[in-house]
């Protein structure tokens, strides 16, 4: 943060210069003597509010704003000090003749409004500069209510699989779609590569921006383009609460912060916002360290603040539902129209039932929509295609080809904490040996699904430690630096690519000793696809390198494969089976051969318990051993 | 300290799957269909999507964006005071297009709202619409200035 901060005040001093007024210029005023006599009185600069105003947060050295954009304060240290920020504040109303964009009245609607409050200030007593802007932009705004909209993760990018939160500001509009959506995104620059994405994110290197958009265009991105499925929360919020929270975004407007993926992200620097509509509400406190999107709805939930949800699913959904009420025959016929090689006329001049017709079509404009968003299909071709497909359609009935409701998933807020503890006891090879485990974040394979993507994984720093009662002996048995999955089911409309990656330290038995520290990294690539029987079916072709001073080179490096299924079996049970075999074709190629196969079962036991069972079968470094353990997780 | 290893993890990780592909942003401007903001790279590619997400970025100076320019594109005759529909209906072609062919939908129930449609009335307004959907989108070239005008003289027959 200080560094960020540094960094961007050495690169402008100039700028910074000319964008502070000077706060002498009004000091001189009675009346802005005994507000800030007043305020001091009142101790102002240490109330919650004002914190929350100036997203102060107590640090090592006192409170430090988490803003660095130095035209966020009117005092030049108004960063790390609250009361002189409250001050140079209270001088800012008595200036006159500035521009609406620098105006402290102007910039800092919900500062005034606060002050005016707590002070009772006479507003008669002070200039009135007139805001035009604000006034305009409040009045197209019209808050009455809000709403905390979560985006669920995309199928199938681990990443975005923490979900995204935004918030919808309600009009007296009944459609949402005319409601205006608050986000906090980092400003990414587009002529970056993809690995200086995740760089530059994590690091804080990307300012993050709040910005207001209309809410159709944020439906538009995620239903459409992004396939991801949103769930709006309605705050329960009266309107002067809502009212304040939108003068406080007004403030924000064009003013950057630091963006952290893991801490200071989307979903913490919306939280601030919260709490300026419900200061009592303890929001950004429970969030130090990393903010996953999910477990801020949880915390809104459990704070009283959210209604239940609306659920809107993503335009993939729609098309798997339509899909699944058609037959081979139908798919075939959509197939055909999206790819051009029949008109739509000629669908809905066919003799099938004018359902049936109807839910090609609709099949076939949701697919030739979805192509064009993803640049599958050129925008004369798309626009050709698609009005030929919805001509056809409105020349049939009504209320042709209505469909049942779509199933809702679990709600996000009621799904498993994402962090988890684990006690186990097992047996390997002919020794006995107890477990115990932690999971900081945030979701894997065999972990319940609701509230997150099937076939997805992504966990961080989990560790096991076991303890062998045979020859009383500890081990560190694995430290996943992280390990992801994501396993994507191809079917006629999507065919996206599967893939993991792991990265992290094992212990694996050698000859003459029961065990020793590998240092792993294993990458893979393939396909995956859903069946009714099987679940989710899939096939990888894996690399992974071994560095362990137990080999002869140091190392050993290969290649292979893996391949298994994943089975829902009623609410609470899931069923994993595996096979994976890598062949080392470097380093220690007699060492880095390995295969094995694992059974594995979670039965889930309410919200946040679950117990796993599991058995495998491995041969590695020449050993072959057999391993069974039997584990009980509490979610956090 | 536990930020910088799981920084330091992802790194590696990604850095393994060494895959990186530059990211553009396109704006597909014009006045018709299809108008819209690519985010993503051409393929949408998995990787590319992992990656971006650790941003949750925006590209460019897409911020306060209270309301939207339509002033690149021709105007309605008819409906040009009413800047709310014209924004509206310039920045949800497609799923407008869609909804008017379908009878109904949230676009369509919205336009009906902004039009000050009674509620009493949209059905008959949607199947008004739809009557005519010929007329509304009467070719792929279709702008939305045309849509906004036909919208409103099939409404004033109808």
């Amino acid at each position: 943060m200080v560094y960020g901060g540094m960094r961007r005040l050495l690169a402008c001093p100039l700028l910074f210069a000319l964008l502070v007024p000077v706060p002498a210029a009004a000091g001189g005023d009675p009346y802005a003597a005994a507000l800030r006599a007043d305020a001091a009185r009142l101790r102002l600069s240490d109330d919650r509010y004002w914190d929350i105003l100036l997203h102060y947060k107590a640090g090592l050295f006192g409170r430090t704003s988490l803003i660095d954009d130095r035209r966020f304060f009117l005092s030049p240290r108004g960063k790390t000090d609250p009361a002189a920020e409250l001050a140079a504040t209270i001088d800012g109303f008595f200036e006159t003749g500035l521009d609406e964009e620098v105006s402290p009245r102007c910039r800092f609607p919900a500062r005034f409004a606060w002050l005016s409050g707590r002070l009772g200030i006479d507003a008669s007593l002070l200039p009135a500069p007139s805001c035009p802007t604000l006034d305009n932009n409040l009045k197209r705004i019209d808050p009455r209510s809000a709403a905390l909209i979560f985006a669920a993760g995309h199928m199938n990018a681990p990443a975005s699989m923490f979900g995204h939160t935004l918030l919808r500001i309600d009009s007296s509009y009944t459609s949402p779609l005319l409601s205006y959506a608050v986000n906090y995104a980092a400003e990414i620059d587009p002529t970056d590569s993809g690995i200086t994405y995740a760089f530059k994110g994590i690091f804080g290197l990307y300012p993050g921006y709040y910005s207001i958009l209309p809410y159709y265009e944020k439906v538009k991105e995620y239903h459409g383009m992004d396939q991801r499925d949103l769930w709006e929360y309605r705050l329960n919020l009266p309107e002067e609460d809502v009212r304040r929270m939108v003068l406080h975004v007004m403030e924000l407007q064009g003013i950057y912060s630091d963006y952290f993926f893991f801490g200071e992200n989307c979903s913490y620097n919306l939280l601030f916002l919260l709490e300026a509509a419900a200061p009592s509400a303890r929001l950004t406190e429970k969030f130090r360290r990393w903010t996953v999107p999910a477990d801020t709805v949880k915390v809104a939930v459990a704070e009283g603040l959210l209604a239940p949800p609306v659920y809107r699913p993503s335009q993939a959904r729609k098309i798997r539902h339509i899909a699944a009420a058609l037959d081979d025959d139908g798919i075939a016929r959509a197939a055909a129209v999206i790819d051009g090689r029949e008109p739509a006329a000629k669908v809905a001049a066919g003799d099938s039932p004018e359902d049936n017709k109807a839910r090609v079509l609709d099949l076939a404009s949701e697919s030739i929509q979805l192509r064009y968003m993803k640049r599958q299909l050129g925008k004369d071709e798309f626009q050709k295609r698609f009005l030929d497909v919805l001509s056809a359609r409105s020349r049939l009935g009504d209320a042709a080809g209505e469909l049942p409701p779509m199933p809702v998933p679990e709600r996000p807020d009621e799904g498993h904490g994402s962090a988890r503890a684990s006690l186990a006891a097992g047996v390997r090879k002919d020794a006995f040996f107890l477990e115990a485990s932690v999971r900081p974040a945030y979701h894997d394979l065999l972990d319940a699904d609701g509230g997150y993507t099937p076939g997805s994984q992504i966990d961080f720093l989990s560790a096991a430690v076991r303890y062998y009662p045979k020859d009383d002996r500890f081990r560190l048995h694995r430290l996943d630096l992280v390990h992801i999955v994501s396993l994507a089911g191809r079917d006629d409309f999507f065919r996206p690519v599967s893939w993991k990656v792991y990265a992290g330290i094992i212990d694996k038995p050698f000859p003459g000793t029961p065990g020793a520290a590998v240092a792993v990294l294993s990458p893979g690539g393939g396909f995956a696809w859903q069946s009714k029987v099987l679940g989710l079916a899939y096939g990888l072709v894996e690399t992974e390198l071994d560095v362990s001073d137990r080999y002869g080179t140091g190392y050993a490096a290969g290649g292979g494969a893996s391949a298994g299924v994943i089975r829902q079996v009623g609410r609470s049970w899931k069923v994993a089976l595996q096979a994976r075999q890598i062949f080392a074709v470097a380093g220690d190629t007699g060492r880095g051969n390995s295969f094995s196969a694992w059974a594995r079962n979670g039965f889930r036991l309410g919200r946040n318990w679950a117990l796993f069972a599991d058995a495998g079968w491995e041969a590695s470094a020449g050993v072959r051993f057999g391993e069974a353990k039997l584990s009980v997780s509490r979610y956090f | 300290m536990k930020r910088a290893l799981l920084a330091c993890a992802i790194i590696v990780v990604f850095a393994s799957a060494a895959m990186a592909a530059g990211g553009t942003a396109r704006e597909n401007v014009g006045c018709g269909l299809g108008t819209m903001l690519f985010k993503n790279n051409a393929d949408g590619s998995s990787l590319l999507q992992a990656f971006q997400a650790t941003t949750n970025g925006t590209f460019g100076n897409q911020t306060f964006g209270v309301t939207s320019g339509t002033s690149e594109c021709r105007q309605p005759a008819k409906f040009v005071k009413n800047d709310r529909v014209n924004e509206f209906v310039f920045a949800n072609l497609d799923n407008l297009a869609k909804d008017i062919a379908n009878g109904k939908g949230e676009t369509l129930e919205t336009l009906a709202e902004l039009m000050g449609v009674p509620a009493a009335e949209r059905d008959g307004f949607a199947r008004n619409l739809k009557t005519h959907f010929a007329e509304i989108f009467p070719g792929a070239g279709v702008e939305y200035a045309q849509v906004v005008d036909a919208i409103v003289r099939v409404s004033n027959e109808g």
